[in-house]
């Protein structure tokens, strides 16, 4: 038996977070085995905006929906031909229904509803969140882990129970990839491959440590002020020669990720958790796995975490999800296929674990 | 597959061309355009064709713009089909602008009411971004398997 899910994912979520500079967009083909029969999820994955993007600037929601418009036909085309299948083989489309900006999803959900109409096959509205999730478990092996969820436009510690990804902590305002990449700006560190990449980096050269505002407010977090803060003093610090932009990198880093354990660990501690989950862009920092498996192995936990294939937003994990969702009975009618900005985690009914 | 081409199509209704909107002329959109103005009168009036909001008394006045646009399609079912991806997304800014699809035959027709000529204009250029891809789409990937 084929069961088949075509997915896209947009970079929505992705506020602040340029991949890549080059003209084209690449796409990732992903399959596997998996139990009964043979199963062919196939993703289609967007990896890095068109032309139209800055080196020091953010995602524009206009740009951003205009590279969709212009290669997601392409991608469909060339997912079908490598994974040699047709429109006929695919059992349902799965997209991503949100968070994320409106353009860009609109781009991608109108495909995703007019390709289920023309094959006649169900849809399958996903949350992006959930799709993370779900690849993290599926390429890890998770069982049940405490899920630290950080990227360019969330921030959140999530655990599973009883039918619903409940969201334990979160930022309280903005997501700690905005934060990184935001003073990235401040610094003027270039955008190529990324901003968080190449503060990982100068963070490695950094010296001292900078006493920064850490903001952890019972089980959530706050990086605004943080934010703020290093905006104002980074000139100031790096004028008079107090310190260098590689000791706030380094500063920057220690503090956000310090925050980021301390807020998992307590919802762990909450849960009596013994797995921890990265996702998320922001979880390819190898200073943030490290930081984290130093806090697990003290609680003997174990911790898990992908690489930057399947930690940066990908069309794969919005298959994943939507797998596992048209596996439970799940379906989108068409007209609640709407795609919204706001879709909490813990909206959807996760009727695909017990 | 095709889009019928406005030439074959002929035109039907007059394009009101007031207050400078102009009708598209793309192929296989035919479109009106008019702007209805139930005023709220006030003591005296300094306004210009786009509805300028201030005058001298600090009562704006209320214009409601509309916008029509019909878009043939070779059949009822691609017209139904491009109707149902396109409806499901909510406006941005919904209670400024409305719009609502509707199908007759195999036309679809949509209208606009804003009251902001602003944001109408981005709203009508978003959504003809987006036809413009569901028509794409229905080409590279039509026709529609029957039922």
């Amino acid at each position: 038996m084929y069961l088949l899910l075509l997915a896209w994912l947009t970079l929505g979520s992705h506020c602040h977070w340029p991949c890549f500079w080059h003209m084209e967009a690449r796409s990732a083909i992903w399959r596997h085995l998996c139990g009964l029969g043979v199963c062919h999820p196939v993703g289609c994955a967007v990896f890095g905006p068109g032309p139209l993007l800055g080196l020091y600037e953010g995602f524009l929601p206009g740009d951003t929906a205009r590279h969709h418009r212009a290669v997601i036909l392409d991608l469909l085309e060339e997912a079908l031909t490598e994974a040699g299948l047709t429109s006929q083989d695919i059992d349902c489309i799965a997209y991503t229904k949100g968070p994320g900006m409106g353009a860009p999803l609109v781009s991608v959900a109108v495909v995703a509803r007019t390709v289920a109409q023309l094959w006649n096959k169900p849809l399958l509205g996903v949350n992006h969140c959930i799709g993370h999730i779900e690849m993290g478990r599926l390429i890890t092996g998770a069982t049940s882990p405490t899920v630290l969820y950080v990227s360019g436009g969330n921030t959140q510690v999530i655990a599973y129970s009883e039918h619903r990804y409940r969201i334990f902590g979160e930022t309280i305002d903005i997501a700690v990839g905005n934060c990184l990449d935001r003073f990235a700006r401040v610094l003027k560190i270039s955008n190529d491959p990324s901003p968080g990449y190449n503060i990982e980096q100068m963070a490695k050269r950094g010296k001292k440590l900078v006493e920064l505002p850490y903001t952890v407010k019972g089980m959530d977090v706050s990086f605004s002020g943080i934010l703020s803060f290093i905006e104002d003093a980074a000139q100031r610090m790096l004028a008079t020669g107090e310190c260098t932009p590689e000791d706030l990198c380094f500063s920057l880093q220690e503090t956000v990720f310090a925050m980021l354990v301390e807020i998992t660990e307590r919802a762990m501690a909450h849960c009596g958790s013994q797995e921890a989950l990265i996702v998320g862009g922001v979880g390819c920092n190898l200073r943030l796995q490290e930081m984290m498996e130093t806090m697990c192995q003290e609680r003997g936990a174990r911790l898990f975490a992908t690489d930057e294939r399947f930690c940066i937003d990908n069309g794969a994990m919005i298959a994943q999800a939507g797998w596992e969702m048209f596996q439970a009975g799940h379906r989108t009618p068409l007209s609640d296929s709407g795609i919204t900005q706001r879709y909490r985690t813990d909206e959807v009914e996760v009727t695909w674990r017990d | 597959m095709q889009v019928a081409d406005a030439g074959a199509g002929g035109v039907a209704g007059g394009a009101d061309s007031r207050d400078g909107h102009r009708g598209l002329g793309s192929p296989g959109a035919l479109a009106a355009a008019a702007s209805e103005a139930p005023r709220v009168p006030g003591p005296s009036q300094v306004s210009g064709p786009g509805g300028d909001a201030s005058s001298t008394t600090g009562r704006p006045e209320t214009r409601v713009h509309v916008f029509a646009l019909c878009v043939p399609f070779p059949s009822n079912v691609e017209a139904e089909i491009a109707c149902a991806s396109l409806a499901p997304d909510r406006e941005p800014h919904g209670s400024v602008v409305k719009k609502e699809l509707t199908v007759t035959g195999s036309i679809l027709a949509i209208r606009w009411r804003a009251e902001n000529p602003r944001l109408l204009r981005i709203s009508i250029i978003n959504f003809l971004d987006q036809l413009s891809l569901v028509m794409r789409t229905m080409q590279r990937f039509g026709p529609p398997v029957s039922r």
